[in-house]
């Protein structure tokens, strides 16, 4: 198991600093960035100067490597646009798309989990059918349109939702300012429906139909009919042998469903002027505020890894032939 | 079952809180909420970039000078302006008793401080301060000569100069200089009506009136600068009731907001010139469209070519004037009309300029490019000039580019073209502000590198600060003439801008962009 983990914690090293590399050079392949910090009217010297101090003079590798030492300190920088420390800003912002993210893939997993074992259980029925064809309209559906959608008649038209905004909840709760965290909830939460499920619906989907495959796999196997000879009743049965197996697949795409809902969470931001690090992301990308950029990437990737390796550890809790060696 | 209780739990939880809260009211009468589409990077006061920045730092930090709606400089924290017999040095004297929000007294020596801190290469400031006022004006130092007067000393006379300096956001000494750039960047500390409250980055920011400040008088106590990003969003935060003033409105949510009988919308002819450039530089010589452009009577011939006034009506939503110089109204030549669509003279001219059409109707073959998604519409615009331009025989190769990884770049070394799609930012107050695009002919802003003599020659009698207000003036529109029958660019139109206004406030949008709300008042 120790072997297992300091093995997966250098595959992980390896792919934290490829995955830099790689923002890296996208960003520098597109052109020199010092125009976006000059003014239209600025002249060759003060475009050579300003070029010197944001240190993009520097051939790339030393640029590169200069950044992997900073990382080592554990210093990202400066924000090239508000010249403050590049780390502190998206963590700053990291509460806020946790929040949404944690939520979607809440209310995509509770849903999806009982929705897939219903629509196994009555397969070929129009129980089934019916909730197959919500789930595959929930795939097809393009996440800003929806939000824009619940905008509109959940929001303007009923007014049951705020339109947009957002109130922290996870700040003050990590900050230990617990009375703002009661006196935000139920306008946090308020404010958390629309954009996560805008965000969860797509997964929501997606999991609804692998439960219901996974179900429908392990249902049709020899322990489950020794199961159901033994006399056991029905919800003994999907609850606590069936429904266990078929979690396997589900927790996989938990690992990989964070990473997504986090690429996916910059158009949300977006339609609900909700101030995390997908919108933080986009505008320092289009800033080529690199600093802030790597910051985000570092960041992501390492919770990325971090919950995959989780994910590959509950592997063993939830099914005891698995071995991690 | 412990699954389907907790999910049921969570079910009747969301359920209870929809039901429960209902939206929260709108505003209250004491506060106006206007939504722009991005927020500051910053507080910087010498490091404001955009126009959505500068609107809020307007109401925090004050100038020397206001530039009105009407397009007037009006004393602001100065209460006079005197020059130099040469021009070179500028002196601004202050009101008195005038206090920055940290309490200290605001004198002379404040604002030469905000301005020798702006021009501090080691700050390294690029932002509209240093990188533009200061480059255009030719700003060496400030110097407080008095406790109420300021001297500015640049390098030549323009009658630009006191305008450029006029947007220089004032702050005073003893707070900024005991702030590093990083806590400066953080704690703004203002000159103006309102002082800063609270900053929540890219979600709003609050600010409240400012009793020390005397020179305005304020309709709200408190504004409240939202950021909504996506234009659909914001139409509906207005016709929800939640916000006041909303910038940016896609024209083709007028019906909605205008139906919506809680809010108008406002449509604004704006300083903002729409043109497509004709690169002169030699790299285009080559290929036979960046030879023709080089031609005036080709540049002149493409003028009838482009039916503005229906790109206007039917792409951005509005009636629009064709310009016909590069000078935004009232300032321009009153002796010139703008040029008509008339395809059937483009054409006339083309053949006499020595580009008939072949048997299939094409003359030469041209790159345009442009860059997507900064102006209103803009990639259905510039479609249109390409059809219109293929329609007499030019046959258009439209290249769309991102805007700021790719075009941006190109556009300032001057490779973008031969034709090529932008706008650049005007002003109501002074024609020479709109003109000096065109200060050199390798000047930074003259991407097509045009080099009229007549031009450059009459510009340099501009520089003389005996000059009556008529005799400037003169020699403006003698200058827009010689632009009007050389033009370097393909004139197009001044970009409209819209916005949208709740029915309980009382406040007019400008043409420069700005949105300035201490006049604004609820409505009666």
């Amino acid at each position: 198991m120790a072997k297992y983990l300091i093995r997966r914690i250098l595959q992980s090293f390896f792919v934290i600093i490829g995955v830099t590399l790689l923002s890296f050079i996208t960003l520098h392949i597109a052109g020199d960035p010092t125009y976006l910090f000059v003014s239209e009217r600025a002249s060759e010297e003060e475009f050579a100067r300003t070029r010197a101090r944001l240190g993009f003079d520097r051939p790339l590798p030393e640029q590169y490597l200069s950044f992997l030492i900073g990382l080592s300190r554990g210093d990202f920088g400066n924000s090239l646009k508000s010249r403050t420390p590049a780390f502190d800003l998206v963590v700053d912002r990291l509460p806020a798309t946790l929040e949404l993210t944690l939520f979607a893939m809440l209310v995509a997993t509770l849903f999806a989990v009982p929705i897939g074992i219903v629509s196994a259980m009555n397969r070929g029925t129009a129980v089934d059918g019916g909730a197959m064809l919500l789930a595959m309209l929930g795939q097809s559906i393009p996440s800003f349109w929806l939000g824009l959608m619940g905008i509109l008649f959940v929001g303007l038209t009923l007014r049951w939702l705020p339109i947009s905004g957002h109130v922290p909840l996870l700040k003050p709760l990590l900050a230990g300012e617990f009375e703002l965290f009661f006196t935000n909830l139920p306008s946090g939460i308020r404010h958390l429906v629309m954009p996560s499920l805008t965000v969860g619906v797509f997964s929501l989907s997606r999991n609804a139909r692998l439960v219901r495959s996974a179900m429908l796999e392990v249902l049709s196997l020899d322990y489950i009919k020794t199961a159901r000879a033994k006399g056991l009743r029905e919800r003994k049965v999907i609850v606590g042998h069936a429904f266990r197996n078929a979690l396997i697949p589900v927790v996989t795409i938990l690992g990989l469903e964070f990473g997504f809902l986090l690429s996916g969470v910059v158009v949300t931001e977006t339609v609900f002027s909700w101030p995390g690090v997908g919108r933080q992301v986009f505008n320092a990308i289009n800033q080529r505020d690199i600093p802030v950029v790597q910051s985000a990437v570092v960041l992501f990737s390492f919770m990325f890894v971090l919950l995959n390796l989780i994910v590959d550890l509950l592997y063993a809790v939830l099914d005891p032939r698995v071995r991690l060696e | 079952m412990n699954l389907l209780r907790m999910i049921a739990l969570v079910v009747i939880v969301l359920g209870l809180t929809v039901m429960v809260g209902a939206q929260a009211p709108g505003p209250d009468d004491n506060t106006l909420v206007v939504a722009q589409t991005v927020d500051t990077d910053g507080w910087e006061p010498s490091e404001v970039n955009s126009r959505p920045e500068a609107n809020i730092f307007n109401h925090m930090f004050a100038t020397l000078y206001e530039i009105t709606v009407s397009g007037v400089l009006e004393p602001y924290l100065a209460s006079g302006i005197s020059y130099s017999e040469d021009g070179k040095e500028i002196t601004f004297t202050l009101h008195e008793g005038l206090t920055c929000h940290d309490g200290e007294p605001l004198t002379a020596e404040d604002v030469a401080y905000t301005f020798n801190r702006a021009g501090d290469d080691a700050n390294g400031f690029t932002g509209n301060t240093a990188g533009f006022v200061f480059d255009s004006a030719g700003f060496i130092r400030a110097e407080a000569v008095s406790e109420l007067d300021v001297t500015i000393f640049v390098e030549r006379f323009q009658s630009v100069n006191h305008g450029l300096l006029s947007e220089v956001f004032i702050h005073c000494k003893d707070s900024y200089e005991m702030m590093s750039l990083e806590e400066a960047a953080q704690n703004p500390v203002g000159s103006g009506p309102y002082a800063f409250v609270e900053w929540v980055p890219d979600s709003h920011t609050v600010m409240e009136k400012y009793d020390g400040f005397n020179l305005r008088e304020v309709g709200f106590d408190r504004i409240v600068w939202r950021v909504v990003p996506e234009a659909s969003t914001r139409v509906a935060e207005l016709i929800a009731g939640n916000v006041d003033i909303i910038s940016n409105v896609v024209p083709d949510q007028a019906a909605a907001v205008n139906g919506s009988g809680v809010a108008e919308m406002q449509a604004v002819q704006g300083t903002r010139r729409m043109y497509v450039g004709f690169n002169q530089r030699a790299q285009y010589d080559d290929t036979e469209g960046g030879r023709a452009i080089k031609d005036t009577d080709v540049r002149v011939a493409l003028q009838y070519a482009v039916d503005v006034p229906t790109i206007c009506a039917t792409l951005l939503g509005t009636e629009c004037e064709r310009m016909k110089s590069m000078v935004n109204p009232p300032n321009d030549n009153p002796n010139l009309a703008p040029y008509p669509y008339d395809p059937v003279k483009a054409g006339e001219l083309l053949d006499a300029a020595g580009y008939p059409a072949d048997e299939n109707g094409e003359r030469f073959h041209i790159v345009f490019q442009a860059g997507s998604g900064r102006y209103l519409n803009d990639a259905n615009v510039v479609q249109a000039i390409s059809q219109y331009l293929t329609d007499v025989g030019v046959i258009v190769d439209l290249q769309m580019m991102d805007w700021s990884s790719e075009f941006v770049p190109a556009l300032r070394q001057h490779n973008v073209g031969p034709l090529y799609f932008v706008g650049t930012g005007g002003g109501t107050w002074n024609a020479q502000y709109d003109m000096a695009d065109i200060s050199t002919p390798t000047g930074a802003t003259n991407y097509t590198e045009w080099s009229n003599p007549e031009w450059f020659s009459l510009r340099e009698t501009l520089a003389d600060p005996g000059l009556t207000a008529e005799e400037t003036q003169d020699i403006v529109n003698a200058m827009l003439e010689v632009m009007y029958n050389d033009p370097p660019w393909l004139f197009l139109y001044f970009q409209p801008d819209f916005y949208g206004v709740s029915n309980r406030v009382d406040w007019n949008a400008r043409r420069d962009e700005k949105i300035i709300v201490y006049g604004a008042a609820l409505a009666m």
